[in-house]
């Protein structure tokens, strides 16, 4: 599966996406926090921290560590802020 | 007389220009507490000026600058002011607000609120210094841009005078012109023509006289407090990228306003998007007074000065018009700024522009979507009212009842205000949000996009559930708005209504709690829309335009909102507010 970075997570991670394999979404973010420990302001463990939101396929927001996750699957990870 | 409560003066200055007369009027205590100040002293003071039926324009319609209890307090990004009048684009009532010096220099002298009625015989400077007022001659600054006219007045009274002023469409009565300070903007809903029309280039203030606070130590220490929790990661994306990063972001969820709302995507995002304009260009960062955030981002443009950029006016200069080129959407910005004219409703209406001239229903054939010249060429028409011009100054709704064809369809405005960065489609609760707006269309005083960028609710199926949340965003922004604070500030809160019942407790004195607020709020929205339905609002106004009503998103057809559903959602609204 794919993580797409947005914004302040594009800036900590250095990239725009990164992909591998992971079956849940507690599981991507924990591997996402060892892979990218310039990410400690964003995640937390299986979560992420209050100020930042994970979506699935563009679609729904997710934050339940056990949604599971496919190999065609792509998570935003974005500023829960949308304020413009 | 009674004495002023701490963080009041507990007055309101009232300046007639075509008497040439002016007067201290008492703020009672009581009121003060109700309405706090900004926006919701400044719907409470237009109500008792009892003006809601004159023309917006009209010499005897009132425009009030209205301060807040916590301006010139210590607390980060306290010093906003509100202005607050009819608005000339949707005759509805239109609350501003712009930051920084003029909001701090205004309370300095010795009010809470300016109320401006009448005509000056001539293009004026109103000024007020400490409290004593005079008009002064502007006709030699007639035609000068914003910056030119607050550079030129601050160099002929001094440096330690605050100014806010107009531009050339302001002069000129473009329904959506600005009135600038420090070249930030009171930009929606034609607040700079309500000036212009009253014959007034520009405000100038200074002043000595601060009121005392309640609980001076305290409060020091509270904001110390408070300022370190504005650099933590709930304001980060406003510090680093500013708001101009939600661009890349809406863009993948297929919410960003395209070529007049035809779509939610938009090819050319990375090549306006701010991630793709730092590589070749300086930025620096700047922000209001009193502020530990500083979300301004100015970019440099050629040998010029920079210019501020934001989410809103790369959105409706950049993917509503189709227009991919940065270094354009930087020009058309700043132009914007100078000239004196609200990016989002110049967006809105020139994009408007753009599909009438493709669908054959305007003779403008030159006015082409990703034509980056002719939407610049547009906007200096606008701010001249020359040409066509003229009919894009009275922004999108009305264009459209001149143009016909059922255009009024696709003009992308709701009670005349042009629609902000938010594809109403694929987010229903800001959809609701929109339609049911005092001031029409507007992201500022409904914060219900943060509902769809959640998992409150599916934000293309929205049900009557989301509209409890949306009532709430509405509801805090009444109070940030009359405090007055910085929306970017509200992530920091843990429990928003408790911790503005201690800024006020700390500031008046006043043993205000939570439950207090949360009805103050709900005084506040209501008093808004007393002023519509003495202005003649009807619940029909409550709604979106046919497009977003008939057909689906392109490209994303679980993204539709039927005619019913919205019906519902506000008749929800209206069941819940009690209206
Ligand atoms: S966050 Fe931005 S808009 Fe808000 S007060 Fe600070 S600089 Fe001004």
């Amino acid at each position: 599966m794919r993580v797409e970075f947005m914004g302040i997570a594009r800036e900590r991670a250095g990239t725009a996406e990164v992909t591998f394999p992971a079956a849940t979404l507690g599981q991507m973010l924990a591997m996402l926090s060892t892979r990218f420990p310039m990410l400690g302001d964003i995640v937390n463990g299986e979560r992420l921290q209050p100020a930042f939101v994970a979506n699935l396929n563009g679609d729904r927001f997710v934050s339940d560590p056990a949604t599971p996750l496919v190999e065609d699957d792509s998570v935003l990870i974005l500023s829960a802020d949308a304020g413009g | 007389m009674a004495p002023s409560p701490f963080g009041y003066h507990g007055h309101c200055l009232r300046v007639d220009l075509s008497r040439g007369t002016s007067e201290r009027t008492p703020l009672p205590e009581r009121v003060l507490r109700q309405f706090l100040g900004g926006s919701g002293l400044g719907a409470w003071l237009l109500l008792e000026e009892g003006c809601a039926g004159a023309d917006a324009l009209a010499p005897e319609a009132p425009l009030a600058f209205v301060f807040s209890p916590l301006v010139g307090s210590p607390l980060t990004t306290s010093a906003k002011f509100a202005v607050v009048s009819k608005s000339p684009l949707t005759d509805r009532i239109n609350d501003s607000l712009a930051s920084s010096g003029f909001a701090i220099a205004g309370k300095r002298c010795g009010c809470d609120a300016i109320v401006v009625a009448g005509r000056a015989p001539e293009l004026s400077t109103l000024i007020i210094d400490d409290g004593r007022i005079r008009l002064e001659r502007a006709v030699d600054l007639r035609g000068a841009t914003c910056g030119e006219a607050e550079r030129a007045l601050k160099a002929r009274l001094g440096a330690d005078y605050q100014v806010a002023s107009i531009g050339p469409a302001g002069e000129r009565g473009v329904r959506y012109a600005t009135i600038s300070h420090d070249g930030r903007h009171a930009g929606r809903g034609g607040s700079g023509a309500v000036l212009g029309a009253k014959n007034l280039k520009a405000v100038a203030l200074r002043g000595t006289q601060r009121p005392a606070w309640a609980h001076p130590h305290e409060l020091a220490e509270y904001s110390k407090a408070l300022s370190k929790r504005s650099f933590g990661p709930a304001t980060a994306k406003y510090r680093e990228l500013g708001t101009a990063s939600n661009l890349l972001a809406f863009n993948r969820l297929g919410v960003l306003p395209t070529r007049n709302f035809q779509t939610g995507t938009f090819e050319g995002a990375s090549a306006i998007s701010p991630e793709e304009i730092r590589q070749t260009r300086s930025r620096t960062r700047a922000s209001c007074v009193t502020c530990t955030i500083g979300c301004e981002h100015i970019y440099a443009l050629g040998d010029d000065e920079g210019v501020r950029i934001e989410y809103e006016s790369l959105f409706a200069l950049g993917s509503l018009c189709g227009v991919a080129e940065a270094d354009v959407v930087l020009r058309a910005s700043r132009l914007c700024d100078e000239l004196g004219i609200d990016t989002i409703s110049a967006g809105g209406t020139i994009a408007f522009a753009m599909e009438c001239a493709e669908r054959g229903w305007l003779d403008a054939p030159w006015l082409r979507f990703e034509s980056g010249r002719a939407m610049l060429r547009a906007i200096e028409l606008i701010a001249r009212r020359e040409g066509i011009g003229n009919l894009l100054a009275e922004g999108s709704r009305r264009a459209a009842d001149a143009i016909g064809h059922g255009s009024r369809a696709i003009a992308p405005q709701v009670k005349g205000l042009e629609i902000p960065g938010y594809e109403p489609r694929a987010l229903q609760t800001m959809a609701l949000g929109f339609a049911v707006g005092a001031r029409g269309a507007d992201h500022n005083r409904s914060g219900a996009y943060e509902v769809d960028f959640s998992e409150k609710v599916d934000r293309r199926r929205v049900t009557v559930d989301a509209v409890r949340y949306a009532i709430e965003t509405e509801d805090r922004a009444a109070i940030m708005d009359s405090l007055i604070l910085c929306k970017f500030l509200r992530g920091v809160f843990g429990d928003f209504y408790a911790e503005s019942a201690e800024m006020l407790r700390l500031v008046t004195g006043w043993d205000v709690a939570a439950a207090e607020l949360r009805e103050t709020a709900r005084r506040i929205v209501g008093a808004k829309r007393r002023f519509n339905a003495f202005a003649g609002w009807t619940p029909e106004e409550d709604t979106l335009p046919d497009r977003f009503l008939e057909t689906a998103l392109e490209g994303d057809p679980a993204a539709a909102l039927s005619r019913e559903r919205l019906e519902t959602l506000v008749a929800e609204y209206h069941r819940q507010r009690g209206w």
